[in-house]
């Protein structure tokens, strides 16, 4: 079992801007997935602005509601899918026997979000990029509990996009773009703690969707509930908060 | 400024998203890397990309020529000017 500390959070989606609006989506489930993303990147460099599209944006926004002080903490990216649509696009060229978008190969990577809200912000810390199946959130507060062994503090966000409609008979993903991003400190904030239940030990069926996982990880947040667990290849992940402080 | 000059301004206006620049503000003769208009890398690339997809015209990406025709507005406008006539 290791444990942190969670300093601050928060989650943005199209509608959802607020912790409060997530409360009232968590108890109401609303259709969010047709409404604009309400963000504004107006203190980014324009020419630095124009290559960010809706993961990048999600991403930013939810980073910037955190007001980090710190401009060299490490940070962890954590994204299930990327930014399929931008790759799916490139594809297609390909498919047309077209050249490809030098720009568009350069921000399809996994780390192309990262890298460029390191640029925005002159982070030269290190940025680790992570894609995940399902566990996409215990997997990124893994990594950060694991980078917090040699940092006081770092960022963790996790965000990812709908998937283009070709692929999806084919996985389960979310209906709308969302990000959340905390910052995870050694000593400041509300205590967690993260264990590991081997495939052997565990028996209950939990659902691995990555919307539920979604659901059940904003509850545990919002304090709804006091922990949250994950299943990845059999095993399972478990946060719990081990005060009783409510954020 | 010519027909051929404006058509640049938006043909690199189109292909590096700069939606939030008018033709107008881009000058012929400025630098259109790092100190003028301010693009770096990625777009001599895509601007190589267009140009070969507009005119036919393809360029060696790390020639010292590449350089001189990427300088500004009006170097841009010669090469394909010259590339027409040949």
């Amino acid at each position: 079992m290791a444990s942190f500390m969670l300093e601050a959070w928060t989650a943005l989606a199209p509608s959802l801007n607020q912790k409060e609006d997530w409360s009232t989506w968590l108890t109401e489930p609303s259709e969010i997935s047709e409404q604009p993303l309400n963000v504004s990147l107006k203190h980014v460099p324009m020419m630095l602005r124009r290559r960010f599209n809706v993961l990048g944006k999600c991403a930013m926004g939810a980073i910037s509601q955190l007001a980090i002080e710190e401009p060299n903490i490490p940070c962890i990216f954590a994204s299930q899918h990327g930014d399929t649509t931008l790759t799916l696009s490139l594809l297609e060229s390909i498919g047309r026997q077209e050249d490809m978008s030098p720009t568009g190969f350069s921000l399809a990577v996994h780390n192309a979000v990262s890298g460029l809200y390191s640029i925005a912000t002159k982070n030269t810390s290190e940025i680790t990029a992570i894609a995940a199946m399902e566990g996409t959130i215990a997997s990124a507060i893994f990594e950060s509990v694991g980078q917090l062994q040699c940092a006081e503090k770092v960022l963790c966000v996790i965000y990812d996009t709908p998937l283009p409609s070709v692929y999806q008979p084919y996985t389960q993903g979310n209906e709308f773009p969302y990000a959340i991003a905390m910052v995870l400190s050694r000593t400041n904030g509300e205590e967690i703690s993260l264990s590991y239940q081997s495939p052997e030990s565990q028996t209950v069926n939990v659902d691995t969707s990555s919307e539920n996982e979604l659901h059940q990880f904003l509850a545990f947040l919002l304090g709804r509930s006091n922990t949250y667990t994950c299943q990845s290849n059999g095993s399972s992940w478990t946060l719990e908060k081990t005060t009783q402080h409510v954020s | 400024m010519t027909a051929l000059q404006n058509e640049l301004k938006l043909m690199i206006i189109e292909c590096l998203d700069l939606e939030d620049i008018d033709a107008t503000e881009i000058d012929d003769a400025d630098p259109l890397f790092v100190d003028g208009l301010g693009l770096d890398s990625i777009d001599a690339l895509e601007i190589g990309l267009a140009l070969q997809k507009r005119y036919g015209i393809k360029l060696d990406s790390n020639s010292d020529e590449t350089r001189a025709h990427f300088a500004s507005i009006n170097a841009l406008a010669d090469l394909v000017k010259n590339h027409k006539s040949i």
